[in-house]
């Protein structure tokens, strides 16, 4: 495979390789030594790509189908008359038909489970930051559980009233802070210390109560190892309204993570049986690019090429939420500002064109090289680009994680600047307790004795 | 159409619009009233939803707001919060404070502060210089061999480090070890303890390094030690504690649950996850495997006007 560039020639061996030498410049491909050397060689292999059909990219995964599970599952179940209707199409002519003002987010539904990650994360390449507004804008995911998810014109919020030791009244104090500025609609989620049944039980049942309680139409979720939650929910019978798994993006890098596809079909029947929540989405899936090269799984394949086989598998469990945690793995993955941006900018187009409710975790942690200002400016961009939902935090401070996320009080701001609202059954909640009154702070706006 | 035929329209189109101006007229202005003070952490008079808060969490909950956003005491607290986290996380050791603080003076493979933070492969290992550094002037076959680092955070380091390395020898020596020749490394990641105690034939290596700053938090030291120390030693083959500063575990204290860490891998000739620190919960507390630490104590960090000690 060659191309041309002011009369040098530039050719390349594998469709891995123009793959990841078409990325932008990533620190965590320049780790994994699989990036293009100069910006004209990058734009060299985005040449070679851009010719390429999405039926020789489906014939060349990253990783071969002998090798790995994900490759299977993914070819395995690929919608054939999806993948029929775009077939034929090169990566740059794909690119061309998202990016038409006559194609619609319905016409994209409809080839999207014809995709593979490897067509997706290929796409990706071929667009700037703005394309991937533009076109990311235009994918509609709807899903419902207590609450109807991902609706044109809203913008949803995680709540995430983490605590470095478990102390339950610790966590409920901030979740009732963040409901008080009209956040939570999309899950009260935390991140325990404690990665045991009886921890993740006593946790769930606190949001529990506090959810009926005040009748907020939401869902919970304690984001401890799959395995661990399905003890709490099948031996210590606790409320669940989620489930959450960590995914990465090859068998190998599973493994690590402790989980398999028959691990993740188990604790989905499970979930589809006991689960607590009323809709028929019921998982919670967090993803991130560098995650399979930090368990050296990334069988020589670029970070985003990667994290969309994450999504090739979530989708196999119709999840009701999905995000990137985009800058917490470190710079030795995502270096800066332009880096964490585009990142999250690419995860949330490539989850919403493979038919995912994608949100992302804007974060930065405090050894890389991204200011507030830049993390604030991306929170809009992700409003802009249609992001489903965005975390939530005190300050944006993870006391028990260390690192900056999104504030109690960015969500609100966002909203505002954009005309978002959260989800309608929560929307019409915050309306009657007076924490909003419609699209503006209600008399309650931040006040927490609003909640029992 | 021609130019002036342009200029003429576009002048219509502005009378029609309104003359001169496009804005409407300007209202009197008003004196502004004093809005209410909002300061941090509110000590006049907090709310009882803050001050119940307080006693379970450091989460910065019931700080009020003005409009969506934050009030300017809570902003410039965050901000100097996240400056003291930047600036620990990129001040570099100076070259010459090993020497000045009587420590052996190695450098790991990075060269810079970025390739530090961008390449931990290079901060595994020793360059050569010091490879050889190592070899002539340190003591072999030593029972401990505690390093001192910069880590992520070389404030840490320079702060509670040299203390925190004495501390620790006199618990090992009282009990009749060997201690190896004190030491401090740059550019220095976990895993470089693995290099340096197996060249210098440790039982036991413990780094001692500067932890990833958290929000108002650049001084925390966190200890890692692995028993028979060698090249290709993985993190389920360490014990670890965290969060060894002033207001968190004070160099003296941390200095003796290393102390008993180690006699135990010395004892049960393992360590990391084989490792049995059971007996050990109550004086160990959190190093015995809970993983938990308890929140950080925030502290308000801007005064105006204030005398200060000056920097």
């Amino acid at each position: 495979m060659r191309s041309t560039i002011r009369g040098v020639g530039y050719s390349f061996d594998t469709v891995k390789e123009v793959l990841a030498k078409a990325n932008p410049p990533k620190s965590g491909d320049d780790l994994a030594g699989v990036s293009a050397s100069s910006a004209v060689e990058r734009t060299a292999a985005r040449a070679v790509l851009a010719d390429m059909t999405l039926r020789h990219l489906r014939n060349n995964p990253v990783v071969p189908y002998e090798q790995d599970e994900l490759t299977r599952l993914v070819e395995d179940t690929l919608d054939e008359q999806a993948f029929k209707a775009v077939g034929h199409l090169t990566v740059g002519q794909f690119r061309e038909w998202l990016l038409e003002s006559s194609t619609t987010g319905a016409m994209i539904r409809s080839i999207s489970l014809g995709l593979t990650p490897e067509i997706v994360a290929a796409t990706a390449k071929l667009m700037s930051n703005m394309d991937l507004l533009v076109a990311g804008a235009k994918c509609r995911v709807i899903v419902r559980a207590n609450n109807t998810f991902g609706l044109p014109g809203r913008l949803s919020s995680r709540v995430q009233p983490n605590h470095p030791t478990d102390d339950v009244q610790g966590i409920m104090h901030s979740a009732r802070e963040g409901l008080a500025y009209g956040c939570g609609d999309a899950v009260l989620g935390v991140n325990p210390s404690t990665d045991t049944p009886e921890s993740t039980a006593e946790i769930l049942r606190e949001l529990h109560d506090l959810r009926v309680r005040n009748g907020i139409p939401t869902q919970h979720c304690v984001l401890s190892h799959v395995i661990v939650q399905m003890k709490a929910l099948s031996e210590l019978k606790c409320p669940m309204d989620l489930m959450f798994q960590s995914f990465a993006g090859s068998e190998k890098a599973n493994a690590a993570f402790g989980i398999n596809v028959s691990l993740m079909d188990e604790a989905y029947a499970m979930m589809r049986e006991l689960g607590s929540a009323s809709g028929p989405n019921c998982m919670y899936f967090e993803t991130g690019q560098g995650s399979a090269l930090s368990s050296d799984a990334h069988h020589g394949a670029d970070q985003v090429t990667m994290e969309a086989r994450c999504y090739g598998f979530a989708r196999r469990y119709k999840p009701f939420l999905v995000n990137t945690v985009v800058g917490f793995i470190g710079p030795e993955y995502l270096e800066d500002g332009p880096q964490i941006t585009r990142a999250a900018l690419e995860d949330h187009f490539m989850g919403k064109l493979m038919g995912l409710p994608m949100g992302c975790d804007a974060c930065f942690t405090y050894h890389s090289s991204m200011s507030q200002d830049e993390l604030e400016s991306l929170k809009v961009l992700l409003g802009a680009a249609g992001c489903s939902y965005l975390m939530s935090m005190p300050v944006g401070d993870d006391i028990m994680l260390n690192y900056q996320s999104t504030s109690y009080h960015d969500i609100p701001s966002v909203r505002m600047l954009l005309g978002k609202r959260p989800t309608p059954e929560f929307d019409a909640w915050l309306s009657s307790v007076g924490i909003m009154d419609g699209a503006v702070p209600g008399p309650r706006f931040g006040d927490v004795t609003v909640l029992r | 159409m021609s130019l002036s035929n342009t200029r003429t329209l576009m002048a219509e189109l502005r009378q029609r619009m309104g003359e001169d101006d496009p804005m409407p007229s300007r209202r009197e202005p008003q004196r502004i009233p004093d809005p209410p003070v909002r300061v941090y952490p509110k000590p006049r008079r907090p709310s009882r939803f803050a001050k119940e808060a307080a006693a379970h969490t450091t989460a910065l909950v019931g700080i009020g707001r003005v409009g969506t956003r934050y009030a300017t005491s809570v902003v410039l607290q965050f901000q100097a919060e996240l400056a003291v986290a930047h600036s620990a996380v990129a001040t570099v050791l100076p070259d010459e404070w090993a020497a000045e603080n009587g420590l052996l003076s190695l450098n790991s493979r990075v060269e810079d502060h970025r390739q530090f933070l961008l390449r931990p492969d290079l901060g595994r290992r020793l360059d050569e210089d010091s490879l050889s550094r190592l070899r002539e002037q340190a003591t072999k076959g030593v029972d401990i061999q505690p390093i001192l680092a910069d880590g992520l955070s070389a404030v840490a380091c320079m702060g509670s480090g040299v203390a925190l390395l004495e501390h620790l020898t006199a618990e090992c020596e009282q009990r009749g070890w060997t201690v190896g020749t004190p030491m401090c490394a740059r550019f220095a990641r976990v895993w470089l303890e693995d290099e340096i105690g197996q060249e210098v034939g440790a039982k036991v290596a413990v780094i001692l390094l500067g932890e990833r700053p958290g929000l108002g938090t650049g001084d925390g030291l966190s200890a890692y030690m692995v028993y028979k120390p060698e090249v290709g030693k993985t993190d389920s083959d360490r014990n670890m504690i965290s969060n060894i500063h002033q207001r968190g575990i004070p160099p003296p204290e941390a200095a003796h649950r290393l102390a008993l860490m180690a006699g135990a891998m010395l004892e049960q000739v393992t360590s990391g996850v084989t490792l049995d620190l059971g007996p050990l919960t109550t004086e160990l507390g959190d190093a015995a495997g809970t993983g938990l630490r308890e929140p950080q104590v925030r502290e308000p960090l801007v005064f105006v006007g204030e005398e200060g000690e000056g920097r």
